[in-house]
């Protein structure tokens, strides 16, 4: 039970980590890498205050987009829509630039490409691709806009080679990181269902074995004697022991059963020192039974055991569902009366002596 | 009696049956004739009629329940007194409704078997503890409604008290605890499916006064009275 938890989470803490590394990637590209860029060329630009603007924009995209993956994976829609206005935004910035020197002065492609990685990271690989792809189309469109030359196209394929390459490899990385994570966490999972069936299986078996060494002991041994002719069935004594075994029998298939509530188990306990001395014990339940407070099954145990201890040869405890609580009784051969003990907690006790056979039943009603 | 009833018994564990045997020999009466014992039920169906009165009938023949062939039985004529290891209140009731006279579970055999066939072939209900242990348990909602005396009385017997004893401390005579339990039976024979051994152990509790018309009318199916009314414009007896 325990385990599970962790390795549940294992994988999704190795995926929120792998976000956040992403998360400090892209702000500190966007803060030192495009701003400082940004500052160093300011007065290339023909609009300082235009491009600042556009980089204000871009840093507002990118602290949504943050907020966004690290709620976990975002939906399309929301997703898109920063990644669209940082594409927009960059697009903006790269033709306000100066023609023919967009290429050396442009601080957004980058930026706008981290940002898409960012924001689509935990989506499908292609969505990372479609929007790179977009934005290098958007960026050459420009340039052919500002009238493409051959050295602007070196230039541009220089720059897609490396930031876009750069973007891409990190997407698949992280891809394929989860990817780890998450067969390490199934492995982790199965690795942890087989142990707990392996400990399951061993309670069973330990149950068994108790049953099994129950039987050893008594029944066993009396069956070995029948069967070899040294106990007699003519005896009465060796009738009386196996109506005790029998007894046992039926108790042990009754500890299997599904039974709310533990007055039935503690019925049984008290039953034991009986059986014990060789008095055959009979249990049944009739209904679904309700749950008895402690301090009343305390009192219905009691009242089982002063039936118990002088019934003479046999016993039938039942426990029944009545209209507001519970009915347990006792019918055995004790001879006389029997002293209860006193009533309480919502307990009402009754007996009736019939010649030798005694009835008494203990009520519990819910208040 | 002039003949003895004559019985069948079903059994797939030959132990089973030769103990039944015995307890059916050692009746004092010899109230009871086996005629035929069978591990399974196909030869019993083929044969023309029944064979005998009654048949007591292992649920669980070869591994497999067989409580689903009872219709087919008490079609054919007999009466079912099931004996099975299995005491389930679930499994005893499915049993009653199918159409079988009694329910007697292995523990119960020797005390009540053979009265539980002779009751069978009189058509006359027989309650074991464990069918009064399934009534009790029984919170199905089409049930029939008990009164207090007939719940109260069933209780007392699945507690484990003799007849006699439910009588003292209800303060009614032994007879009297019968009638509650016989009728709180017949009543179960009024719902449900419908079988003519039902039929018959309802007819023989009206006859006997065990219970009136009037108690079970309301649970019989609609469906049913309407179809038996005569058309007010038909033909008056």
């Amino acid at each position: 039970m325990t385990a599970v938890q962790p390795v549940a989470m294992l994988s999704d803490r190795y995926q929120r980590a792998f976000t956040i590394a992403v998360v400090f990637l892209v702000a500190g590209w966007h803060l030192a890498g495009a701003g400082g860029q940004l500052l160093h060329d300011r007065s290339a630009y023909g609009s300082f205050a235009f491009q600042g603007a556009m980089w204000l924009v871009m840093a507002l995209a990118i602290a949504a987009g943050s907020v966004l993956v690290l709620r976990g994976a975002p939906a399309w829609r929301p997703a898109w829509t920063v990644a669209v206005i940082a594409l927009a935004a960059s697009t903006a910035a790269a033709a306000a630039s100066p023609a023919g020197q967009m290429l050396a002065v442009n601080w957004a492609w980058g930026s706008a490409g981290w940002m898409g990685v960012l924001v689509l990271l935990r989506r499908r690989f292609a969505e990372i691709a479609l929007f790179l792809a977009c934005e290098t189309l958007a960026t050459l469109g420009v340039l052919a806009w500002d009238g493409l030359n051959r050295s602007d196209l070196a230039g541009f394929l220089a720059v897609l080679a490396w930031s876009t390459g750069a973007q891409v490899a990190v997407a698949a990385g992280v891809k394929a990181l989860d990817g780890a994570a998450g067969q390490a966490a199934d492995a982790a999972r199965s690795e942890h269902a087989a142990r707990e069936r392996a400990a399951t299986a061993e309670i069973i078996r330990a149950a068994r074995h108790t049953r099994w060494l129950a039987l050893q002991e008594s029944a066993v041994p009396l069956v070995a004697e029948l069967a070899a002719g040294t106990a007699d069935p003519g005896d009465a004594r060796v009738r009386v022991r196996c109506a005790v075994q029998a007894a046992r029998l039926r108790r042990l298939l009754a500890e299997g059963d599904e039974v709310p509530g533990s007055l039935l188990h503690e019925l049984h306990a008290s039953a034991d020192v009986a059986e014990r001395r060789g008095v055959a014990i009979e249990i049944e339940t009739a209904g679904p039974l309700p749950q008895v407070p402690g301090p009343a099954r305390r009192i219905i145990t009691d009242a089982a055991i002063a039936v118990l201890t002088v019934a003479l040869s046999q016993a039938r405890i039942t426990l029944v569902a009545v209209a507001a609580g519970i009915a347990v009784s006792f019918v055995a051969d004790t001879g006389a009366g029997v002293r209860m003990p006193a009533v309480g907690e919502g307990v009402a006790i009754e007996q009736q002596q019939d010649g030798s056979m005694l009835w008494a039943e203990a009520r519990w009603n819910i208040r | 009696m002039e003949h003895p009833v004559t019985v069948v018994i079903i059994e797939d564990h030959p132990v089973v049956t030769e103990g039944v045997a015995s307890w059916i020999r050692s009746d004092p009466g010899q109230r009871v004739r086996l005629v035929h014992t069978a591990p399974g039920l196909t030869g019993l169906r083929a044969g023309p009629g029944p064979q005998a009165d009654v048949i007591i009938l292992d649920l669980e023949l070869s591994g497999e329940m067989v409580t689903s062939q009872i219709p087919d039985l008490v079609a054919a004529g007999y009466r079912v007194v099931a004996f099975s290891g299995h005491s389930d209140p679930a499994i005893v009731m499915e049993t009653l409704d199918n159409g079988a006279h009694a329910y007697v579970s292995k523990e119960e055999g020797r005390d009540h078997l053979v009265e539980a066939v002779l009751a069978a072939a009189t058509d006359r209900p027989y309650v074991t503890r464990s069918q009064a242990r399934a009534i009790l348990a029984d919170q199905h909602p089409a049930r029939p409604a008990l009164s207090e005396q007939e719940r109260q009385a069933l209780l007392l017997w699945f507690q484990g008290m003799s007849k006699a004893s439910v009588g003292l401390r209800m303060s009614i005579s032994e007879n009297t605890v019968r009638q509650y339990i016989s009728r709180a039976r017949a009543k179960y024979a009024a719902t449900g499916r419908t079988a003519p051994s039902k039929d018959a152990l309802l007819a023989r509790a009206i006859e006997d006064g065990v219970i009136k018309p009037g108690e079970i009318l309301p649970y019989r199916s609609f469906a049913r009275t309407a179809a038996d009314r005569p058309s007010p414009g038909g033909p008056g007896r």
